[in-house]
């Protein structure tokens, strides 16, 4: 039975029909509270309600700031909200908007997610504003500001095991959820944010954001022990589905280049001339060169780099920087796709009798992971 | 602590003829589960021919898709549940799909939803009902 239920005053929720024009004007005062809530966890939720306090003309939220000023913590504000709707036989819209400024108020005092108190705040004024909330939420996205990530890392393995299991994104989000997203920020406030990109898509965009923003927010307001406890938390979580047959972890090897076909691969970028090499990466797309270069060493890399105009190494940089770990399969296509092309190259400028032709063509035809078992 | 609320007997209050029909609802979160563990959670939004054509369903399998779970998607849910009005077996059918939908998101195994359902059969119907569902489930 759900419990929230139990708790209701049937006698006293009295709604009645509310009017679609009383209800989109709660809307929007909805988003206002949620704006609040945003704010409130970059500037301080004494600053965000002092100041929203001094402007604000709506009763039902001068009401809610004089409580929360008071120092007001939820049970209180739930309290001094019964009070004042009791005392003032509130019923129909009033009610209904006293008690959806309550819920905002309180996702306030818990330093929610915006989007979370938007999703209980109109959850007040039934199904039919779900899809309304999810275009405003859209729209958020597209014009805030992103700050730039700050990144706090937790001496660990988790970072490794989130890349172990996004291999197979099933295994990634079957772990992510059975955690819970609120564990699944905690854990991840204290990784790279290659691991934060990883996990979001679990959630869709809307979820991933959420998670991505609470990751950010609790960098700032858990200890570096309480992130370590979160992570060993979803780590037990996952040794515990592993030993219930429920997970399979991919091995951690197959995220890198084998040794010998990286080394290979090397070998043969080093051993070509500006000449030849030039004219093989003239317009080839900056991501699938930075997936190849995945699986050669770091020589390789500036030799490849040292040989593009500034503009396609800034490119293929960003492609790099952008770019997740990769797992073998995808490193060793896409250096196969590069081969073709620099023999392809080779021959026009060479002729077929390159020397380098067939070390490239030992690259094009390395057994593939499926192959080689 | 056993929570009693007289008001929400009344609501809930219907028809035998009407209960029997929570028995397919109660299937189609079984293999919703299955779904689940086996092709994610974006399969269920994806899924077109959902079963349950209900808004608080819609709604919820959306909210559960953005990672929302717990006290937190009940909370959610249950405003849905205060605002509608709704008495009789409309309000046992989104009661049910409440209680689905949380376990769903919890990650709760298919046997373990199938008992927590059966119980809006009440007392005297419930372990019928468990008999049939589990001898009925593929």
């Amino acid at each position: 039975m759900i419990s929230g239920l139990t708790r209701v005053d049937w006698n006293s929720w009295k709604l009645g029909q509310v009017s679609r024009q009383k209800k989109d004007a709660l809307f929007d005062l909805a988003c206002r509270l949620a704006l609040l809530c945003s704010e409130s966890r970059t500037k301080g939720q004494s600053t965000v309600v002092s100041r929203a306090a001094d402007s604000e003309r709506r009763k039902s939220l001068r009401f809610g700031f004089e409580l929360l000023e008071n120092g007001s913590d939820e049970e209180s504000l739930e309290q001094g909200f019964e009070e004042e709707c009791r005392a003032e036989g509130l019923e129909g819209g009033d009610l209904l908007e006293y008690t959806m400024v309550l819920a905002g108020l309180k996702s306030l005092e818990r330093g929610e997610h915006p989007f979370i108190a938007l999703r209980r705040m109109t959850a007040f004024l039934g199904t039919e504003y779900f899809d309304k909330a999810g275009s405003w939420m859209k729209d958020y996205l597209k014009r805030r500001k992103a700050d730039k990530p700050m990144t706090f890392l937790v001496p660990g393995d988790f970072p490794d095991v989130v890349r172990t299991l996004a291999l197979d994104g099933h295994s990634l989000e079957r772990v992510l959820r059975a955690g819970g997203r609120g564990l699944a920020s905690a854990a991840l406030a204290g990784c790279p944010q290659e691991s934060v990109e990883l996990a979001k898509p679990v959630f869709g965009p809307l979820g991933g954001a959420v998670l991505e923003d609470d990751a950010q927010y609790l960098r700032r307001h858990l200890s570096g022990d309480e992130i370590s406890q979160a992570q060993s938390a979803l780590l037990e979580l996952i040794t515990n589905l592993e030993e219930g047959g429920e997970l399979e972890l991919t091995e951690e090897e197959e995220l890198y280049g084998e040794p010998d076909f990286v080394d290979e691969l090397t070998r043969a970028v080093m051993s070509l001339e500006e000449r030849d090499l030039k004219p093989a990466l003239k317009n080839y797309d900056p991501r699938l060169l930075a997936m190849a270069m995945q699986g050669m060493q770091p020589e390789a890399h500036e030799r490849i780099l040292g040989m593009l105009p500034k503009k396609d190494e800034r490119r293929v940089l960003n492609a790099v920087d952008s770019m997740i770990l990769l797992p073998r399969r995808e490193i060793e296509a896409a250096a196969r796709t590069l081969a073709e092309r620099i023999i392809g190259s080779l021959r026009k400028t060479q002729g077929g009798d390159s020397p380098q032709i067939p070390q490239f063509a030992r690259i094009r035809d390395w057994p593939t992971v499926d192959q080689t078992g | 602590m056993i929570r009693w609320n007289a008001e929400l007997s009344r609501r809930l209050a219907c028809g035998d003829d009407e209960k029997r029909a929570l028995g397919p609802l109660i299937r189609r979160f079984i293999e919703l589960s299955r779904k689940a563990r086996r092709e994610g959670f974006a399969s269920l939004e994806a899924d077109e021919e959902p079963g349950i054509d209900d808004p608080l369903f819609k709604v919820g399998i959306k909210l559960v898709g953005e990672g929302i779970s717990g006290d937190g998607l009940e909370e959610i849910l249950t405003t849905y549940l205060l605002v509608s009005d709704e008495k009789g077996w409309p309000f046992l059918k989104s009661c049910v799909i409440v209680d689905g939908l949380v376990s769903l998101a919890d990650g709760d195994e298919p046997a373990l939803i199938v008992r927590k359902l059966v119980s809006y059969y009440g007392a005297d119907r419930a372990l019928n009902a468990l008999q049939e569902l589990e001898g009925s489930a593929p």
